[in-house]
């Protein structure tokens, strides 16, 4: 049993200060989703939980069982358990999916098999895998990519940044079902950012956050999504909105 | 000590052919080598070569085959092994392929090389020339490979190849060892009419070599020459590579890759001269360079008056793996005809930083990821070596990646 805690975490974007004060707690096993209109700074938090090199982290900690995050590498941060899916996964020509996940340690003589086995799953064609990473991949297609490599590697936590923009319904169902299916596989933590409710038929929340201006402005059950889809996000506007 | 002008001018004196020898050499002696003032030789370190500090390989030596090119030896159909530019062993006799030594060209080899010192110099102190004929229709299934090997001394490897109409063949050159070696090759193709020659030149020579290398070729009509040369050894890494398209629908492709660490230099200049109509040349540039190191590529295209329909493109990408490293790329073009299509484009940069992120955020610790992608960089180049030894030279290109230090 693993604990992501995030605590007053407070993001810089070329100066400004996107995500201000972010809070949230989640263990092992459970699914969490972040809600919040456009600009909201959820892709922020994404991308600097991952260090990204253009986001600056300039307060608050994030931890997995006490050992922070925030004073690693990159590299050291998903090893230590958190594995972000990106929304705009990056091309790299030349590199091959495969040579990336044995040298990110999943080794093994059966890779192979197994990230063919991921990408049946999501229902990516097995050509797919076997190119350049993401290279001529549709963004549906980078999308599923991201979640074999997932997959494969197998994170203590997976955070999914609008994993579901893109897809088709049966993709759309196919990755909400690999998703769920890894909080029983390996208790995996899911942690989903997205905009649309039916990500979360095949993917039951734990808990569903709304995210405003940089920081949670409330949470609740699966219930909260209906009634985000019926009344939007206005009725939980920020004190400083 | 002898100085090097007089152990050379012994040597030329007791060959068969001392009196050509004697007029290179002479024309050697009055223009001296090149300094760096000299736009063409600009970023060489010529300021260090003194050819007084190297003896003169006079001599075959016994020693047995660089590793490379051990390993290449059993794919082929014949290896044909050289020390320090003298034949030790011709290979195995193989069927409508002669191998013979020939003295230097008497009438053309002055004229062709008159500007050009240290192929001047070659040809006066060459062991002789390697020629390798393919006859007419002969299509080899295995690769030639030429595996010359060098020592400490200044050595003077002279390769001629020529295709027969309609020949097939895979040429391998491999220059390996060295220790401190001057190694100054000069090699010359001739694909005949609609033969296709597919030739590697691997360099790898030890880091305080110096190799100048001068190859030029000849296509005849639907000749087809498709040209890897690949740089990783020796401490300046010279290398000109000209082809001449004679032939209506002549088509050579040229792919340079080189990789520079330490304080190496790697000089590539390639000139691709469009004489009849309907050729068409491809060349692709592509190298790093780390530490201290630096890259030249200049290439220039060149289109005669009548090279009608003539499809001519140049491209050269390079790779900064430290800011210390430097890399120039010149393209030149000179078009004596309007009915032509012509090309160029180059690059000059670092790591991109945001997909070395993205491999790092999947758990690939950086050094890996720099690898990965420079590997990456290079692949479309080693895939496009002959399918016989591309495993082989990929793997080998990969061990001296493995060494390698990136710095931000």
């Amino acid at each position: 049993m693993s604990v992501l805690t995030i605590q007053g975490l407070r993001v810089a974007v070329a100066g400004r200060e996107v995500v201000q004060g972010f809070d949230l707690t989640m263990r092992s096993g459970e699914v969490h989703v972040i809600m919040g209109p456009n600009g909201s700074g959820k892709s922020t938090l994404a991308l600097a939980l991952a260090g990204h090199p253009g986001y600056q982290v300039v307060g608050g900690t994030a931890e997995i069982d006490g050992v922070s995050l925030l004073d690693q590498s990159p590299t050291g941060r998903v090893r230590t358990g958190l594995f972000l899916a990106l929304q705009q996964p990056l091309e790299v020509p030349g590199v091959l999916l495969r040579d990336v996940l044995r040298a990110a340690g999943a080794d093994g003589e059966d890779l192979a098999a197994r990230i063919q086995d991921e990408a049946k799953r999501v229902d990516l064609r097995p050509a797919l895998v076997e190119r350049f990473l993401n290279v001529d991949l549709s963004g549906g297609e980078r999308k599923r990519a991201e979640v074999v490599q997932f997959g494969v590697l197998r994170p203590a936590f997976g955070l999914f940044d609008e994993v579901d923009s893109g897809l088709d319904v049966d993709s759309l169902g196919a990755v909400a079902r690999r998703l769920a299916a890894a909080t029983h596989e390996w208790h995996c933590g899911v942690l989903v950012i997205t905009h649309f409710q039916r990500l979360l038929q095949e993917l039951t929340p734990t808990t569903i956050h709304v995210m405003r201006a940089g920081r949670i402005v409330a949470h609740g059950g699966p219930e909260l999504a209906a009634t985000l889809e019926r009344e939007g996000y206005e009725p939980f506007a920020t004190a400083s909105e | 000590m002898a100085s090097f002008r007089d152990t050379a001018l012994h040597f030329v004196r007791t060959r068969p052919d001392a009196s050509q020898r004697g007029a290179s050499f002479q024309r050697f002696l009055d223009t001296g080598l090149p300094s760096a003032s000299e736009e063409v030789w600009r970023y060489a370190p010529l300021e260090d070569l003194d050819l007084d500090g190297f003896a003169l390989a006079t001599e075959p030596r016994a020693e047995a085959l660089g590793p490379v090119a051990a390993a290449l030896a059993p794919l082929a159909s014949r290896t044909i092994h050289l020390v320090d530019g003298f034949v030790v062993d011709e290979g195995r006799p193989t069927e409508g392929v002669d191998v013979v030594v020939d003295a230097v060209d008497p009438e053309g080899a002055l004229e062709a090389y008159a500007s050009d010192a240290f192929a001047l110099l070659n040809n006066a102190l060459t062991p002789g020339v390697v020629t390798v004929t393919v006859r007419a229709g002969v299509a080899l299934e295995a690769p030639i490979v030429i595996a010359a090997g060098a020592g400490s001394a200044a050595s003077f490897p002279r390769v001629r190849v020529v295709l027969e109409r309609g020949a097939r063949a895979v040429l391998v050159e491999v220059y390996e060892g060295g220790s401190g070696s001057l190694v100054d090759v000069v090699g010359e193709y001739e694909v005949g009419p609609d033969a296709h020659l597919a030739l590697v030149a691997y360099q790898r020579l030890d880091h305080r070599s110096w190799h100048v290398a001068r190859t030029s070729a000849r296509l005849a009509s639907d000749a087809r020459l498709s040209h890897a040369v690949v740089g990783l050894g020796a401490r300046y890494d010279r290398s000109r590579n000209d082809a001449t398209l004679e032939g209506r629908g002549a088509e050579n492709v040229l792919r340079t890759t080189f990789f520079g660490a330490g304080d190496q230099v790697h000089d590539f200049r390639t000139r691709q001269f469009h004489v009849a109509a309907h050729t068409r040349s491809t060349l692709l540039s592509k190298g790093a360079v780390a530490d201290q190191s630096r890259s030249i590529y200049t290439g220039l295209i060149e289109i005669e008056h009548g090279a009608r329909k003539t499809d001519a493109r140049q491209t050269n990408h390079n790779l900064l793996l430290s800011p210390s490293a430097h890399a120039d790329s010149v393209p030149n073009l000179e078009i004596r005809e309007n009915d032509v299509v012509c090309a160029h484009a180059s690059s000059v940069g670092p790591l991109d930083e945001l997909q070395l992120w993205y491999l790092e955020s999947r758990g690939v610790p950086r050094p890996e990821a720099q690898r990965l992608m420079i590997r990456g960089f290079f692949l479309e180049m080693l895939d496009a070596l002959p399918r016989v030894v591309a495993d082989l030279l990929t793997a080998d290109v990969d061990a001296s990646l493995g060494a390698l230090e990136v710095v931000a």
